[in-house]
């Protein structure tokens, strides 16, 4: 009993601690199964939400750190050393008590690990990967495994990682060399950038080898921090764009900075900004997935709008390219129409050999019909003279007013 | 009106559509009826002329694996829409089965509403060990909207390793002896009452956990509910806790990310390094 009050206690410390880091992604890993064997788990390349919390974020994993003592002192971080926490330190046993429970009561897909920097990054990385074999090897675990890489570790350290982790992660959390020496003067960018190249490494030579050891199937990661300094979104979105184009990042996640007890004057003590993180992440995804350069969403300096989507945006300032034929208009065009994402323009030019396309279908494929209709042309329409001037437009599809303060 | 009586699974159902489609028969003849449902008041048994001589049918069978699908859902003209559309590939109508037709896209809406069914059952039952020595290993109790525990359950085996587990259902379960599946309907009382009774124990370091990774200054009632709708709340451990997590960011924890247990206990500064 005192040894489950302990855990306990250990565990709402470690998981507070772990909560900032908003990567939960369980996706991506190849196909292994324990049916009819001894050990535990299984991944299918599709990731699983076990639950949500009330923030409405999706708990995939168990995320937590080996420890939140930390030599950093990161002004962003509610670990660094300065800051006036509790602290704690699982055994690397009790980690793989927990994940192995937790998994068996289908509360989880697997585990995300990450740790403050203690005695050295070389030492903390080895705790990190000591936990990872003891599942993979002893427990014969197979879950999701996420391991959060520390940049200074030594490259065979990262290379052992990659061999026991379905994905790897380094967080670049301020995309500037400016903020970085201004909030965590321990990190450097040439550094994060160099964990990343070896990761990417990993996974090349890992790839161009039938044989070779597995290397982070589900490859690498990120995270930027949002609102903790003055970077922009056009500096935040560039510096995604580099990083999916150099390292081949699965994902940059973008974390709203919140609020942390005892805050230092260095970062705001405002409520996080949740809305303008939801438009990065609709812009995240328009990269990745529709083909836009992040120079096309944010032509100069400055942030997204908040009010309406960026894919609104960019139809609303290109203006020439609309409105467009749904019967004849190329796939990717389709997909650039606002209100009909890419899996409705693959419907509508199925759709589309088989018959004329008219504007109920677009109903029918549940495609935002006030966001499209000044955009598109079908068989039995066309947008009315008034959708012409672009800022009334803008007001009318405007979302209404800005995030409140949140107290 | 033609009354179609059949066993009330997609198998038993297909064989009889087989048998309507090659007689000729029209959708709007047919009331379909499954198990021992009382069929319509204008119902009778009497088979209208066949319209056209039978041929042999052909039909995708992909086709067939999107009717099975959607015959998983729970809805009062399920075996009906489904013989439509049937009917209607058949007469090489191929409109019928894509989401821009009236029939392809209700069909779609089903299968959809099918796959996030067993991805919910994935995501939110919660397996609890089970002490009795004749029992399996684990057991869960879970309440799906859809008729889908026969697909979503083999899930778990690839899972779970050499545990044996109990899945019980309001209307049918399934038991995985590590080896076997094996499936009753309706549901055992004696497994239903052990997947209930299992379900009431334990649970306090994940509920630990679920309260410490939530950050009360994203408070986000809507997300949440749109994801884990509250059907669900009552079967899972974390539950409890979610009216009482939300009312208290309400009231004051929204002020900072950290977890209320964390904030009452005693913090530690660390030494700079080589100052200590």
């Amino acid at each position: 009993m005192v040894i489950v009050m302990q855990l306990i206690e250990k565990l709402s410390v470690l998981a507070d601690a772990a909560k900032y880091d908003v990567s939960c992604a369980s996706s991506g890993a190849p196909k292994r199964s324990s049916k009819g064997r001894s050990g535990l788990g299984a991944t299918d390349g599709m990731g699983i939400c076990h639950s949500f919390t009330p923030d409405g974020r999706c708990v995939a994993l168990l995320k937590i750190l080996l420890t939140n003592f930390c030599l950093y002192d990161c002004q962003y971080c509610v670990n660094r050393r300065s800051s006036d926490v509790p602290r704690a330190r699982f055994t690397p046993e009790e980690v793989v008590t927990l994940t192995l429970d937790f998994y068996r009561r289908n509360c989880i897909s697997g585990l995300f690990l990450s740790s403050g920097i203690i005695r050295s990054a070389d030492y903390t990385m080895e705790q990190l990967n000591r936990v990872a074999k003891l599942l993979r090897e002893e427990h014969e675990f197979r879950g999701y495994i996420h391991l959060k890489t520390i940049p200074d570790a030594d490259p065979q350290l990262i290379a052992e990682a990659g061999r026991y982790a379905d994905r790897l992660s380094v967080n670049i959390e301020l995309p500037t060399e400016a903020s970085l020496i201004r909030l965590a003067p321990e990190k450097q960018v040439v550094t994060i950038k160099q964990a990343m190249h070896a990761i990417h490494e990993g996974e090349t030579e890992a790839k161009a080898e039938k044989r070779a050891p597995r290397f982070a199937p589900a490859g690498q990661s990120t995270q930027m921090i949002v609102g903790a300094d003055a970077t922009d979104d056009s500096t935040i979105l560039h510096t995604a764009q580099s990083l999916y184009g150099d390292f081949r990042l699965r994902r940059v996640y973008y974390s709203a900075f919140s609020p942390i007890p005892h805050s230092p004057k260095t970062v705001p003590f405002e409520a996080p900004p949740l809305l303008r993180e939801h438009r990065l992440y609709q812009a995240d995804f328009l990269m990745r997935s529709y083909g836009f350069k992040a120079g096309e969403l944010l032509t100069g300096p400055g942030n997204l709008p908040l009010d309406i989507d960026p894919k609104l945006a960019w139809a609303l300032s290109n203006r020439e390219h609309f409105p467009v034929d749904l019967n004849s208009a190329e796939p990717a065009l389709i997909a650039r129409i606002p209100g009909i994402g890419i899996l409705s323009a693959k419907r509508l030019v199925a759709l589309r050999r088989q018959k004329r396309i008219r504007f109920e279908d677009l109903t029918r494929l549940r495609c935002s019909l006030e966001k499209a209709k000044p955009f598109v042309i079908t068989q039995d329409y066309r947008p009315s003279l008034a959708y012409r001037e672009s800022s009334a437009l803008r007001q009318q599809l405007s979302e209404g007013p800005v995030q409140m303060g949140l107290w | 009106m033609l009354q179609v009586r059949f066993d009330g699974r997609f198998d038993g159902w297909r064989e009889a559509a087989r048998d309507l489609l090659l007689r000729g028969i029209a959708p709007h003849h047919v009331e379909w009826l499954a198990g021992d449902e009382a069929g319509g008041l204008f119902g009778g048994h009497v088979a209208p002329e066949p319209i056209e001589p039978s041929s042999p049918v052909r039909i995708p069978r992909q086709l067939l694996a999107e009717l099975e699908t959607a015959a998983r859902f729970r809805t009062a003209d399920r075996w009906s829409l489904l013989y439509r559309i049937l009917w209607r590939v058949a007469k090489g109508d191929q409109t019928a089965r894509l989401v821009g037709d009236v029939d392809g896209s209700e069909l779609h809406a089903r299968i959809k509403t099918i796959r996030r069914e067993m991805h919910h059952l994935h995501a939110f039952l919660r397996f609890s060990p089970i002490t009795c020595p004749s029992g399996p290993d684990y057991a869960a109790w879970f309440e799906p909207a859809h008729d889908i525990l026969t697909s979503a359950a083999p899930h778990f085996a690839e899972r779970m390793g050499l545990h044996s587990w109990l899945i019980a259902t309001p209307d049918d379960a399934v038991l995985w002896d590590g080896d076997v599946m094996h499936y009753a309907s309706p549901c055992p009382a004696i497994w239903r009452q052990l997947a209930q009774t299992a379900q009431e124990s334990g649970a306090e370091l994940w509920k630990t956990y679920y309260e410490s990774t939530f950050n009360p200054s994203r408070l986000n009632r809507d997300v949440l509910q749109n994801n884990l709708p509250v059907r669900f709340w009552k079967n899972l451990p974390e539950g409890p806790l979610i009216p009482q997590l939300m009312s208290r960011a309400r009231a004051g924890a929204q002020r900072d990310g950290q977890a209320e247990r964390v904030a009452t206990r005693p913090g530690k500064r660390i030494e700079r390094p080589g100052q200590a």
